[in-house]
């Protein structure tokens, strides 16, 4: 969603091109990884009686500078990206097909991300990301090391902070992580959540606005 | 061919590419990127329109003109 506000704002128009595409891509990911809730044990996403809408606080609110961009777009990413690379190399077999197309897609946002990375000065927007990513990876001992106990994640917390760093080549991660507050259902430490308009608009509340009037 | 945009230095790159096996690449378009790893990402989000078996891109650069339209030969 916030890769698409910037589909016709980014500084070139490849960047605009790149970011929608980047945007469907997500949407895409999105359905097929709600879907395979089902095979990690955990009950279909809608069908919970109270839904609710979980995000990292990176994309609580429309980014509003391309360097948050760069930063979410380069280390956000990155570490949603191993975490899949990490389920498709689990051992649930049906997530190895299913992902497949899904990790090809994701090698370009990781270059797009790496490459504005070197052009754009991001710092405070990549520290930001970063520890955003380390908290959504989760605490150590957590449920990401059971289900890499269980073999359905390839990688623990120590691999996938290890691996994100790498990708990250030259970045130092954030220190002084402090666990408390954490929300083991939302992966996040900041509380707050998505904004209101964002939020109607996956909802698709928005859209319904201009439906017209039945009866 | 380098210039500059927003990027302190951009190259142009062709893209190529072809639907089926037996088909030959032929050229889809252009990107400008000051990187190859930008450029491939460019070109992909920009002519994924299709259901492409092969993609690639050359440097504007490194290809080497016999004759073109306009030319005196």
């Amino acid at each position: 969603m916030r890769y698409a506000e910037w589909c016709i704002a980014a500084p070139t128009l490849e960047a605009d091109i790149a970011a929608a595409a980047m945007g469907l891509d997500d949407i895409g990911h999105s359905r097929v990884l709600y879907g395979s809730l089902r095979e990690l044990g955990t009950a279909d996403a809608g069908t919970d009686e109270s839904p609710s809408y979980a995000n990292v606080p990176f994309l609580d609110r429309p980014w509003t500078d391309w360097s948050e961009f760069v930063a979410g777009n380069a280390v956000l990413d990155s570490a949603f990206t191993l975490m899949m690379e990490s389920l498709a190399n689990g051992n649930v077999d049906v997530l190895r097909t299913r992902l497949k197309k899904m990790l090809q897609e994701e090698r370009y946002h990781t270059l797009h991300g790496r490459s504005w990375m070197q052009e754009v000065k991001a710092g405070a927007a990549l520290t930001r990301a970063w520890r955003e990513s380390l908290e959504w990876i989760g605490p150590e001992n957590s449920d990401v090391d059971e289900l890499h106990r269980e073999g359905r994640l390839a990688h623990g917390v120590r691999d996938l902070r290890r691996l994100l760093e790498e990708r990250l080549d030259g970045h130092a991660p954030p220190s002084g992580l402090e666990w408390h507050g954490w929300e083991p259902i939302r992966r996040r430490i900041q509380p707050g959540g998505i904004d209101q308009a964002t939020l109607e608009m996956l909802q698709g509340l928005a859209e319904k606005r201009y439906m017209p009037a039945s009866g | 061919m380098g210039y500059t945009r927003v990027h302190a230095e951009v190259h142009e790159y062709d893209v190529f590419a072809r639907k089926t096996r037996v088909e030959p690449l032929h050229q889809v378009g252009s990107v400008v990127a000051p990187d190859d790893d930008l450029a491939m990402a460019y070109a992909r989000a920009t002519y994924d329109e299709e259901r492409w078996v092969e993609m690639m891109i050359v440097p504007k650069a490194a290809i080497i003109s016999l004759w073109a339209p306009g030319g005196d030969s």
